[in-house]
């Protein structure tokens, strides 16, 4: 099942580890990114950010030319982290690896190590990150990154506390103030890591700060080795780069991982995790939002059932949305995921389905011509086939650039998983409205016979 | 002012490191037409300074080989770099009957670990022979990206194995995202090869040639302002031979050096091409600029002088009495709006200068502009080019030579009428943006943030034109900015329709009524205005 031809990528359905890793740190509180590597590198990412947040990025680039890859970067490295120390004073600064940087084997952590006994930086904290374009997908540098932060501040256990941490997938900001208002129903206190909820969403304010404000707190970071539990909103990442399984490992901190909450059972799984940890009885109101979904999912069943849906994306956000549309009777035609995923098709186990981690959205795209989808569910870049096929596009994930307000669109918990699911069940209505009365004239009174795999 | 605007070059030099200081210094000038000052540029930036510029790779594929339709452009190198150009760039491009267009396509060979440990050009060969069989393109580019340089891969090799191969020309670029201190290095190595390679190798037999046949270089057609610079040329009476490289077909690139004439939209991205062209086939090139309606009809004017053809000359007035007649009232409904406004431009190589004229037609001064990779002539004319140090990174990028085609090289218009033109018209020439500017403007290279938000806090301009990077934090700050690299997706903003479009767009940027809203009522004092009396509030407006 996977790509025919193997050796040329033809619209890649996935993005760099860096690209991961800058994601993880904009959730970081008072922290700047500074890539280690050519320029380019973080222009794209940021462009890439920027259009899909509409928000400022800013990330540094230490702007290596060619005289860097002969001699080293060392210097620019130590002079980056000088001029983004002196202009913009970050707590925290990132440092993320590029191809570039990797390729000619740069020693981050030593530069570092020499920048640190030269000068005086006692109230900056300097992270370095091995992200190398070619190491893995954006997907895998998200976690690996988290992870990096984490152990960063957690070499020592920190005391023991009753919080739990929170370790979240690449979701909207919307979702992450979902996620923070549910965990707060129980009246527990957490950590929630990356938490871009202010930093990618900032509202519009009297005087701008250079540096967004929110994101997780240094402070909170460190107690996360003595956390209670672990919740990991992730069941596909490799456990050497999973954030959880480091705490669990290294400080015995018992791990949940789940999926991300969208579809009333990854709710469910995330709600009764709470519930397990915490040793509370379910919020009433968040029983309320589950029958109210429960209610309008039994009402849209009908509509939902002439679904057939290609789902592609980050391989968190295809599990979660495939999940949803098992619920409601949409069928999972095609499962993409750019990444190499694999354990995607084990957890799913859909035998009508073609699952296909690793592949790119050529193939996406041959599949949707063979299998003819009535929908497609994933980022933007599926606008192109959406173009060809005229197969509608409900959105979700990252990148989305030809949409606004992808960082404000609720998705998680109950009441996000309805939203969602209505967007898409008036998705098929509006392709239902728009031709069924001349189908059902042609096939029925003038007897010319539907074309059955005509869009409903 | 004087003395203000020092202030303000002062107040953003103050924030920064001693050095920082002394290096951004030397990139800031206030304009005084009464001296001539330098201006540094095509430099190294700072480590560290949050700088809009891009890389090689992205002037190369991204900007010049990027737009040609008919082609399969593969990426050599792991994923991000083509997942970052695909499409990214609105350069439009249509499908003419017959042939492909991979423009909505990426192809990269999505390098692995294994790949930079062993060798990618394996993995690349096989990637072309893919791409043949899957596509069937009429030609095949492959760009480097920065591992591939640092591992030796010969990419070289692997395209003149393939081209010998599959029969179609397979075109390297050397174009790793580390060489030079900008996306200019890539405009250069790209240059370099369509000229090496593809320029030159389609001959328009003798019956096809056509009277006015001009090549547009440095356009690319971004948002469609190609198609209407192409609408009103046809419209005199031009043929467009080619376009480098917006909306191009690789053929329409080979057959270039049959025309007349080259003008020159961007002089920084195609520049060495046109140069090149001018040495090898005799065509001399003309600098010329299709933004804003004053801009375009002196271009056309320029354009017609060169040709000096009666009928050019009277069918050049009709058209631009048309073109002007059809869009002056809406103009004039625009300026109304946009009248006494400021300006700002930091853009690419030529934008930050091209849309001053514009800007000024609808009332508005630019009071700071600046390049995102200019070179030094392109800010103080080609007249410094003599001039211009060198510094290691540029020297690395190779400058090829070229000699005088016996066979194909003919003067276009006698030599001595040529040199008299020169005085007349900006032929094989370009005066640069600060000789436009007003005094007493601002001049800024390689602006980082640090510099656009302190200027912006000095000067409050109604208009902010640069790319979506710094979008953000300058409407953040309450002033509209506008993207100038993809229109915010609108556009053609080129020639006279065009024209139209930029001032709607712009009117509406700095009317919308978002703005009245960024002070909140309750901190406008006072918040009731009207009479108080003892029995409470009356008259309340």
């Amino acid at each position: 099942m996977n790509k025919n031809y193997v050796n040329l990528d033809v619209n890649p359905c996935k993005m760099c580890m860096p690209m991961g890793g800058s994601l993880a740190f904009k959730g970081i509180e008072n922290s700047m990114i500074l890539m280690h590597g050519s320029q380019g590198c973080s222009t794209y990412i940021r462009r890439h950010i920027a259009t899909h947040y509409n928000e400022p990025i800013d990330i540094a680039s230490t702007s290596l030319s060619e005289n860097g890859t002969i001699y080293g970067g060392a210097k620019n490295l130590k002079h980056g982290i000088m001029n983004v120390m002196e202009s913009y004073s970050p707590k925290v600064i990132g440092v993320l690896t590029t191809c570039l940087a990797e390729t000619i084997g740069e020693d981050i952590r030593g530069i570092i190590e020499e920048f640190k006994q030269k000068k005086d930086i006692s109230c900056l904290d300097i992270i370095p990150v091995s992200t190398p374009g070619y190491g893995a997908s954006h997907f895998e540098g998200y976690y690996h990154t988290i992870r990096n932060i984490i152990s960063f501040y957690n070499e020592k256990q920190a005391i023991p506390n009753e919080k739990i941490n929170i370790i979240v997938s690449n979701i909207t900001s919307a979702d992450i103030r979902e996620i923070k208002r549910i965990i707060e129903l129980f009246q527990v206190e957490y950590v929630l890591i990356p938490d871009t909820s202010e930093t990618l969403d900032a509202p519009y304010k009297e005087n701008f700060t250079k540096i967004p404000d929110g994101g997780t707190s240094i402070e909170d970071i460190k107690q996360m080795s003595g956390a209670k539990a672990t919740i990991e909103l992730s069941v596909l990442i490799d456990d050497i780069y999973s954030p959880g399984k480091y705490l669990e490992d290294l400080h015995q901190v018992p791990l949940y991982q789940c999926p991300i909450p969208i579809g009333m059972k990854n709710v469910d799984s995330f709600i009764k995790a709470l519930c397990t940890i915490t040793g509370r009885e379910i919020p009433v109101s968040l029983v309320e939002e589950r029958g109210r979904m429960l209610d309008a999912i039994v009402d849209s069943h009908k509509y939902n059932g002439e679904g057939r849906a290609a789902i592609y994306g980050d391989p968190e956000i295809v599990y979660a949305v495939t999940t949803l549309c098992n619920e409601n009777g949409i069928k999972p035609m095609i499962v993409a995921s750019g990444s190499k995923s694999y354990k995607i098709r084990d957890l799913l186990k859909l035998n009508e389905s073609v699952v296909i981690p690793d592949t790119d959205f050529e193939t996406i795209h041959k599949y949707v011509k063979e299998l003819k989808p009535n929908l497609l569910i994933g980022n933007s870049e599926g606008k192109f086939i959406k173009e060809k096929e005229g197969t509608d596009l409900v959105r979700i994930g990252f990148p989305i650039h030809d949409h606004i307000g992808a960082q404000r669109k609720l998705y998680v918990g109950y009441n996000g998983s309805l939203r969602f699911l209505d967007e898409i069940t008036n998705t098929l209505l509006d392709i239902k409205h728009h031709g069924y009365r001349e189908r059902l004239y042609n096939e029925f009174y003038v007897n010319k016979g539907g074309n059955k795999n005509a869009q409903l | 002012m004087k003395d203000d605007l020092n202030k303000v070059v002062d107040k953003i030099l103050d924030k920064y490191p001693a050095k920082v200081m002394k290096n951004r210094k030397e990139h800031i000038l206030i304009k005084d037409s009464n001296e001539n000052k330098e201006i540094s540029a095509n430099t190294r930036t700072l480590p560290g300074i949050i700088t809009n510029r891009g890389c090689a790779y992205a002037g190369c594929k991204g900007v010049v080989i990027g737009p040609i339709v008919d082609m399969v452009h593969i990426t050599h190198g792991p994923v991000g770099c083509a997942y970052y150009t695909w499409s990214t760039r609105r350069n439009k491009g249509r499908t003419r009957e017959g042939s492909k267009n991979f423009i909505n396509y990426s192809f990269t060979t999505d390098m692995q670990e294994s790949d930079i440990v062993f060798g990618g050009d394996k993995k690349l060969a096989q990637a072309i022979k893919e791409a043949v069989e899957i596509f069937n393109p009429k030609a095949i580019s492959i760009a480097a990206t920065c591992p591939v340089g640092l591992i030796g891969d010969d990419i070289q090799a692997v395209a003149k194995k393939a081209q010998k191969e599959y029969g179609i020309p397979v075109l390297s670029f050397s174009c790793e995202g580390y060489k030079g201190v900008s996306q200019s290095a890539g405009h250069h190595i790209a240059n370099n090869n369509l000229m090496r390679e593809v320029i030159g190798t389609v001959d328009i037999p003798v019956e096809d040639q056509k009277q006015f046949m001009i090549n547009i270089l440095g356009e690319y057609n971004i948002g469609g302002d190609e198609w209407e610079i192409k609408r009103v040329l046809n419209k005199i009476g031009y043929t467009v031979n080619t376009t480098m490289t917006g909306d191009a077909e690789y053929e329409d690139i080979a057959k270039a050096h049959n025309s007349d004439l080259n003008i020159i939209q961007c002089h920084r991205s195609i520049n060495y091409i046109a140069e090149m062209i001018e040495i090898k086939y005799g065509m001399p090139w003309m600098k010329v600029n299709f933004i804003g309606i004053e801009n375009m009809s002196q271009t056309l004017r320029n354009m017609a002088k060169f040709f000096d053809n009666e009928e050019l000359y009277a069918r050049t007035e009709t058209v631009i009495t048309e073109e002007v007649e059809a869009i002056k009232d809406e103009m004039k409904h625009y300026k109304n709006m946009c009248k006494g406004k400021t300006a700002m431009l930091f853009v690419g190589g030529s934008r930050a200068h091209h849309y001053q004229g514009l800007l000024k037609e609808i009332g508005m001064d630019t009071i700071m502009a600046g390049y995102e990779f200019g070179h030094r002539d392109d800010y103080e004319g080609r007249d410094v080019i003599p001039y211009i140090k060198l510094d290691a990174d540029t020297r690395n990028i190779e400058e090829i030579k070229v000699e005088k085609d016996e066979k194909k090289y003919r003067l276009r218009i006698p030599i001595e009428r040529l040199e008299q033109l020169k005085k007349e018209l900006p032929i094989n020439d370009y005066p640069g943006l600060v000789v436009d500017m007003k005094d007493q403007t601002i001049v800024i290279d390689d602006l980082n943030h640090l510099e656009t938000e302190m200027v912006i806090k000095a000067l409050k301009p109604s208009f902010f034109g640069s790319g979506v990077k710094d979008k953000y934090i300058v409407q953040k700050m309450g002033i509209y900015s506008k993207q100038m690299h993809s229109y915010d997706y609108s556009g053609p903003y080129a020639g006279f329709r065009g024209a139209v479009n930029f001032a709607r767009d712009t009117a509406a940027g700095i009317h919308t009524p978002a703005w009245s809203y960024t002070i909140p009522p309750w901190k406008k004092e006072p918040i009731l205005k009207g009479k108080i009396n003892t029995e409470g509030v009356e008259e309340v407006c």
